[in-house]
C-alpha cells in the first residue's frame, strides 16, 4: 500500500538533488525560530535542493560561492507551519461517506483537490503542511494523510498518507440519522446510530469484529485478508496506526479515553475543548491532544460545541499539567489563520516558543513525520515562513512561503 | 479653591459623574500615548474633578499630596477607546418594523448588560450606540460611557443621529433602496403638506379670514419629528452601506441629507467615489475580505482600512460582539499588518471618531481640560499580549483586570478544575452589577 508512494518519494528526491548544484540559496541576517530550540539571532540558514543544508550563528555558516543571498534583517523565519487537524473545503457531503457509519478504510486523500481554496488560503498565512482527516459524520470516518499544500498533484503532497484514522464521538454521527417514514430498513438512507449510545456501541461493534479477526486470524494465518476496514482496525490494536478521536465536551472526552483504554489502544484527542476538565486523566494516559481553534472563547463562555465550555485558561492549565498538545484550527468555524490561533494562546498565558513550537514541531511529532519537517536543521524539508517580524504579533505577516525550497506564497 | 476651578468642576459634573470623594487623581506611567501629541515617558497625568489637569515628565509636575495616585509606573497609558458607531448594548437592536424612526436607542439600552463589562474590559470609555443594520430608518442614537447603573447616567450625548442602513433582510437591494427613497419621500411630502397647510394658514389669517385669536396649533407628528428633523439637515443621518453595490444610492441621499457612512464590505471598487465624500467614514468589523476571480479562481485578499489609507479617506474603526474583532489590538493589528500606519490605525479607535461624534473637545486624546479618560494597558496597545489593567473614566477607576470576575472564571477556574479533575458544576459568574 505503501510502496508506489515511497518510490514517488524517492524519485522526487533525486531529482531534486540534481538541481542541487544550481540553486543554493542564502538567508541570512534572519532571527530564526528554529522549532522546539530557543530563537536564534542574526542567524543564516543555507538552502539547497529543497533542503535545509546548514543552519547557524553567521560566523558558524560559511556561504557557499554562487548562492543566492537574501538579506533577511528584521525578519523572523520559522519553520512551515502544521495545521493538525485542518479542514479543507471539501464539502461535508463529500467528506463523510454516507453508505456507512464506520468506514475507516476510506481515505480523504481521495477527495483532496490540490487546488483546494482554503488550502491556498492557509499556505498563504505560513501553513506549508495540513493533516486532514475525513469529516465528522461518521463514527469512524477512516484515514487522514498528511500533505503538503503545495503541489498540482495530490500523490506528490504527500507526507504521510495513511497517517490517522479518525474517530468521532459525540451528536455529530447521530444527530442527522433518522429513520425515515415508510423507508425501507435497509435503505442506505436509514443510517445508524441515531444516539451517542449508539455511537459509542458502533465503536465497540467495529473493534470487537477486529478483536475477533485478529484471534481467527492467529489460529488459521491462510484464511486469507480481512477486510480492508478490519486491517485497519487491526493497526490501531496494534499499535501501528494513530487513532484520532474527535471529542470536545468532558462527557465525550471520558469515553473516548474509557474506548481506548477497553481495547487497549493509544487515541489522540482532536478538538478538545473541555480538556482541561480531564487533564489529570489526559496525563496519565500521555494522550496527545489537538486542541481545536483555542481563540474561540468568549469572555461570556460561548465558542464551545456540543456542550464544551472552553476556557482561555485551557492551554495554560494543559501545560501546567505536563499534557501534550498542539494547535490546530480545527472545525470549529470561528477559527482564525493558524498563526493567530498561536498568537491566542500566547495571549493565553502559553510561553512564544511553546506556542510556536505547538503549531510546527509538535504536531509533526504527532503525526510523526518530524524527521523531515517541523523544525529548521540540516537535512530538514526546506519548508519555512519568511515573516515581517514576530510571528505572534498580530501585525506580523507571511511575507514569503517556500516549501521544498521553492517560495510558494509571495506577498505583493 | 478659585472661581475659575469651581467653573471648571461644574462643568464637569454636568457632563460626567459628580466628581467622587478623591477629586484628584494622578497617574504615574511608563509611556503615556497622548495620540494627538507626542508620547510622554515616565510621565504622569494629573486629572482634577474628572478632567485632565495637566500631563508630563514625573518630577515636572508637581502631585498634590491630597491626590489618590495611581503608580502604573510600569505601564503604557493611553485614552480610552472612542466607537463611532456600535450596535451593542440594547435588548434588540432591530426593530421587526422597517420604517421605526421614532424609536431611540435609549428605551432599549441594557445598562447591566454583559456588553458594557466587555467594553471596560476592552478599554473603550465612548461608544455612540445606534440601532442595528436590518431596519430602513432604525430611530435615534446617543453616545454612552460603558460604566453607571442608568442609561441617563451613562449618557454622554443623546439623540445624536438618525440611523439609515441599505441592508437588504430579506427582500433583494433593489427592493431596500426602493423602500429607502419611498420612506424618505414619504417623508417630504408629510412635510411639504405640513408646510402648505401653514402657509395657507397664515394666507387666510393675512386676508382676515381666520380670527385674529386663532394660531396655528398643528405641530408635527411626534412620530415623524426625527425623521423630519433629517430631511431639514437639523438631525445627522448614519447610513449602513454593506457594500460597494448600494454605494451610488449612498452617495445620491448624501448629496440631501447630512449622512455619516458606514461602510461594510466589498469596497475595492468603492474609492474614487468615497473620496469625493470629503468626511471619515467608520468601518464595519470585519476589515479584510476575499474576492475570487471568476476566470482564473485566484483569490485576492483586501483590507478596507488599507485602501481607504491609500485614498486618502479618513476612517474610524469598529468593533465586533464577539470573536476577534471585538479586541481593539486585534483591530489595530490587522489595519497594521494590511499596511496602515500605526499612527494611522491608533487615531481611528480615538480622534477620528470622537470628532465623528462631535466630542473630540471631550474625548479621543489625552490633552488638558479633556475628560480622565484613560486605560492603563500592560504593554503595547497593539501586541496581543498586552492586557488592560485598568480603565479610568472621568477620574473613576471603573475596571480592574484583577477584580474581573468573568475573566477569573475563564482562566483560573481552568487552572482549579484541571487541578481537583472535578467536573464543571458551577454555573458563570453572575452579571457585574454595572458601575
Amino acid at each position: 500500500m505503501i510502496r508506489p508512494l515511497l518510490a514517488c518519494t524517492l524519485s522526487l528526491a533525486l531529482a531534486s538533488t540534481a538541481a542541487s548544484q544550481q540553486d543554493v540559496t542564502a538567508f541570512t541576517n534572519a532571527t530564526v525560530l528554529p522549532g522546539g530550540a530557543p530563537a536564534m539571532r542574526e542567524a543564516t540558514m543555507i538552502v539547497a535542493g529543497g533542503k535545509v543544508v546548514a543552519l547557524g550563528s553567521a560566523d558558524a555558516v560559511e556561504i557557499p560561492v554562487g548562492a543566492v543571498v537574501v538579506d533577511c534583517a528584521g525578519k523572523t523565519i520559522t519553520p512551515g507551519l502544521i495545521d493538525a487537524s485542518f479542514m479543507t473545503s471539501v464539502t461535508a457531503d463529500d467528506a463523510n461517506e454516507q453508505s456507512d457509519e464506520v468506514t475507516p478504510h476510506l481515505r480523504i486523500l481521495d477527495s483532496l483537490d490540490p487546488e483546494d481554496p482554503m488550502m491556498r488560503r492557509a499556505r498563504r498565512g505560513g501553513v506549508t503542511t495540513v493533516h486532514v482527516m475525513p469529516g465528522t459524520q461518521n463514527v469512524i470516518g477512516g484515514l487522514g494523510c498528511v500533505v503538503k499544500t503545495h503541489g498540482s498533484d495530490p500523490d506528490q503532497m504527500v507526507v504521510k498518507q495513511d497517517a490517522t484514522m479518525r474517530i468521532v464521538m459525540g451528536s455529530e454521527p447521530s444527530n442527522r440519522n433518522r429513520a425515515i417514514r415508510g423507508g425501507r430498513i435497509e435503505s442506505m438512507y436509514y443510517r445508524r446510530p441515531t444516539t451517542r449510545m449508539g455511537v459509542v456501541w458502533a465503536v465497540r461493534r467495529a473493534f470487537f469484529d477486529a478483536q475477533e479477526a485478529m484471534q481467527k486470524t492467529q489460529g488459521a494465518p491462510d484464511q486469507g485478508p480481512p477486510s480492508p476496514g478490519i486491517e485497519v482496525l487491526t493497526q490501531v490494536l496494534q499499535g501501528k496506526m494513530t487513532a484520532v478521536t474527535t471529542a470536545r465536551s468532558e462527557q465525550d472526552l471520558r469515553t473516548a479515553l474509557r474506548i481506548a483504554d477497553e481495547f487497549g489502544y493509544q487515541t489522540v484527542i482532536d478538538e478538545a475543548q473541555d480538556a482541561y476538565m480531564v487533564a489529570d486523566e489526559l496525563a496519565e494516559r500521555k494522550a496527545t491532544v489537538m486542541l481545536g481553534a483555542p481563540s474561540a472563547t468568549d469572555v461570556g463562555g460561548g465558542g464551545g460545541r456540543d456542550g464544551a465550555a472552553p476556557r482561555s485558561g485551557t492551554v495554560r492549565a494543559l501545560a501546567d499539567k505536563g499534557v501534550k498538545f498542539v494547535i490546530t484550527t480545527g472545525t470549529n468555524t470561528r477559527r482564525l489563520p493558524l498563526v493567530r490561533e498561536a498568537m491566542f494562546a500566547a495571549r493565553n498565558g502559553l510561553g512564544p516558543q511553546q506556542a510556536l513550537d505547538a503549531i510546527t514541531i509538535e504536531p509533526a511529532k504527532l503525526l510523526g513525520v518530524d524527521d523531515r519537517i517541523g523544525s529548521l536543521a540540516k537535512g530538514k524539508d526546506a519548508d519555512f515562513v519568511i515573516w515581517s517580524n514576530d510571528p505572534l504579533d498580530p501585525a506580523a505577516v507571511a511575507e514569503s512561503v517556500h516549501i521544498d525550497g521553492k517560495p510558494v506564497s509571495q506577498l505583493r | 479653591m478659585n472661581l475659575s476651578l469651581l467653573r471648571i468642576a461644574i462643568a464637569a459634573a454636568a457632563v460626567a459623574v459628580p466628581a467622587t470623594s478623591q477629586d484628584l487623581v494622578a497617574v504615574k506611567a511608563k509611556t503615556i500615548h497622548t495620540i494627538t501629541g507626542p508620547s510622554v515617558t515616565d510621565g504622569v497625568i494629573l486629572l482634577q474633578n474628572g478632567r485632565i489637569k495637566e500631563i508630563g515628565k514625573q518630577g515636572e509636575v508637581e502631585i498634590p499630596w491630597a491626590a489618590k495616585v495611581i503608580d502604573a509606573s510600569d505601564k503604557v497609558v493611553m485614552p480610552t477607546w472612542v466607537l463611532a458607531h456600535s450596535n451593542g448594548g440594547m435588548r434588540g437592536s432591530n426593530e421587526s418594523m422597517q420604517n421605526v424612526p421614532w424609536l431611540t436607542v435609549a428605551d432599549a439600552i441594557d445598562p447591566g448588560s454583559t456588553f458594557f463589562e466587555g467594553m471596560r474590559r476592552n478599554g473603550v470609555g465612548t461608544i455612540h450606540v445606534m440601532p442595528g443594520n436590518a431596519t430602513l430608518l432604525g430611530g435615534t442614537g446617543m453616545v454612552l460611557r460603558p460604566a453607571g447603573r442608568t442609561v441617563e447616567d451613562m449618557t454622554m450625548a443623546a439623540n445624536t443621529g438618525m440611523k439609515l442602513s441599505l441592508q437588504a433582510s430579506g427582500g433583494s437591494r433593489l427592493q431596500k433602496i426602493r423602500e429607502m427613497r419611498r420612506a424618505i419621500a414619504e417623508i417630504r411630502e408629510y412635510l411639504a403638506d405640513y408646510n402648505r397647510q401653514k402657509e395657507e394658514f397664515d394666507k387666510e389669517k393675512a386676508a382676515g379670514a381666520v380670527g385674529d385669536d386663532k394660531k396655528w396649533e398643528k405641530e408635527i407628528d411626534r412620530k415623524k419629528q426625527a425623521a423630519v428633523d433629517l430631511i431639514e439637515k437639523k438631525l445627522g443621518g448614519w447610513l449602513y452601506v454593506p457594500s460597494f453595490a448600494e454605494l451610488s444610492e449612498a452617495m445620491r441621499m448624501g448629496q440631501e441629507l447630512d449622512l455619516n457612512f458606514v461602510l461594510g464590505s466589498n469596497l475595492d471598487e468603492a474609492m474614487p467615489m468615497l473620496q469625493r465624500l470629503k468626511k471619515p467614514v467608520v468601518l464595519a468589523e470585519g476589515l479584510e475580505y476575499f474576492e475570487t476571480d471568476p476566470e482564473t479562481r485566484e483569490e485576492e485578499q483586501f483590507c478596507t482600512a488599507k485602501m481607504l489609507m491609500d485614498a486618502g479617506v479618513p476612517f474610524a474603526l469598529s468593533l465586533g460582539s464577539g470573536g476577534p474583532t471585538s479586541n481593539p489590538w486585534w483591530q489595530l493589528g490587522t489595519c497594521v499588518r494590511n499596511g496602515v500606519s500605526r499612527k494611522q490605525a491608533l487615531e481611528a479607535l480615538t480622534i477620528v471618531p470622537a470628532k465623528m461624534i462631535g466630542l473630540d473637545e471631550q474625548v479621543g486624546s489625552l490633552s488638558e481640560g479633556k475628560l480622565g479618560n484613560l486605560q492603563i494597558l500592560t504593554g503595547d496597545p497593539l501586541a496581543a499580549t498586552t492586557w488592560v489593567h485598568m480603565v479610568v473614566l472621568e477620574g473613576e477607576i471603573v475596571y480592574e483586570r484583577s477584580k474581573d470576575p468573568r475573566l477569573q472564571y475563564l482562566f483560573e477556574a481552568a487552572e482549579e478544575m484541571s487541578e481537583s479533575g472535578a467536573p464543571a458544576k458551577e454555573e458563570a459568574p453572575k452579571k457585574e452589577e454595572g458601575k
